[in-house]
């Protein structure tokens, strides 16, 4: 995989992750309605396959407002996904902007490394956690937590062995995805699990924005593979 | 220059440590008040979620999920209304939200809100209230 091919693919899932988000904020209306008018107008022309000689002014307009918009909200609207989208803009931009061909995979090749680490890390900090171990903090998220999208989902902060089960099955597979790095034969079906498990999120917790926010960053990791392990 | 670079640097730099404890969660809570600040029910849940769900919900919220993000939006506001981080800003954000939705479902001419924190003790969840808010006009 070259650096230019998984760069568009990442601005046209970055531009199809940016989309509705846009337009949830254009109907809400309120004063920043000017700013995500603008972004989805970019968005849409970045997915256009004649403008993308023009991508790396698009995504640095993008950025642009992204700034403009972090203010606005003082911060990410939606955390975890907000920052992951800023994130995967930002090195592209740069990939874009940065003079040598090296340091262009560095800017890129970064994205890969913290989509690697948002995983490894995620899994990091709760196997570290006792509540995590014993089941008992993902029984908390059922039990307490805002996310539960519904209120019957709360009665599954009752069933301990199967949350006891889940927490580990998600620390394993978190603190694993490193390996899964040896081969592509290995990373393509961990990417295919941890899409299902941003899709699990977005069912019970209505993380929605997480599945294509991480989506936008697998061709990141996948040339980085590629580039330095290959096989 | 210095507030850009401290918005930015989060998602230059991120932590990733989702969920490593679950900390004690906010729940937005509004009175209803006459003229005279009074009153005229208890406390409310702000937008409680439903009883259940349906899979097609589910699925169509994967594609449009407006009010729900906007509710985790309010929920982050809550958090850093609670840490005295940017409190003006918090609490305009709930404010207008709460404006918006009582408007349309009601005549009382004054509402107020809450924060409410809720942990679990051994095995018992309690709750805190950790701000309450000004008396605001509803017109």
């Amino acid at each position: 995989m070259t650096l230019d091919f998984a760069m568009r693919w990442t601005e046209i899932l970055l531009a199809i992750a940016l989309i509705m988000p846009s337009v949830e904020h254009i109907c809400a209306g309120g004063k920043e309605r000017a700013l995500f008018g603008l972004r989805l107008i970019l968005c849409v022309l970045l997915l256009f396959p004649d403008i993308s000689a023009y991508s790396a002014y698009i995504c640095l307009a993008i950025s642009g407002l992204a700034v403009l918009i972090l203010h606005r909200f003082e911060g990410p609207y939606n955390g975890g996904s907000d920052r992951m989208s800023l994130l995967i803009l930002f090195c592209l931009t740069l990939a874009h902007w940065l003079p040598r061909e090296n340091w262009k995979e560095l800017a890129f090749g970064y994205l890969g490394l913290q989509l690697t680490l948002s995983y490894f890390i995620s899994g990091w900090v709760k196997i570290r956690n006792p509540d995590w171990r014993s089941g008992r903090a993902l029984r908390d998220v059922f039990a307490f937590s805002a996310y539960p999208v519904a209120e019957n989902l709360r009665g599954l902060a009752d069933r301990k062995n199967f949350l006891l089960a889940g927490s580990w099955l998600v620390m394993v597979c978190e603190l694993l995805f490193p390996f899964s790095l040896a081969s592509k034969y290995t990373l393509i079906p961990f990417l295919v699990l941890a899409a299902s498990f941003h899709l699990s999120n977005a069912m019970f917790f209505g993380l929605n924005r997480f599945v294509l926010a991480w989506i936008a960053a697998y061709p990141s990791i996948l040339w980085l593979q590629d580039r330095f392990i290959g096989g | 220059m210095l507030r850009t670079v401290q918005l930015i640097l989060p998602a230059l730099i991120p932590s990733w440590n989702f969920f490593d404890v679950i900390a004690p969660s906010p729940r937005i809570e509004y009175q209803l008040l006459d003229k005279t600040d009074a009153p005229l029910c208890d406390w409310k849940a702000f937008r409680p979620r439903p009883e259940k769900l349906s899979l097609f919900t589910m699925m169509k919220r994967f594609i449009w999920n407006p009010h729900w993000n906007e509710s985790l939006f309010l929920v982050s506001c809550a958090e850093r209304l609670s840490q005295n981080i940017t409190p003006e800003h918090s609490t305009r954000e709930i404010l207008t939200r709460l404006k918006r939705d009582l408007q349309a479902e009601t005549d009382a001419p004054q509402f107020r809100f809450r924060v409410a924190f809720i942990h679990r003790e051994d095995e018992t969840l309690t709750q805190e209230i950790l701000y309450t808010s000004a008396p605001e006009p509803l017109a």
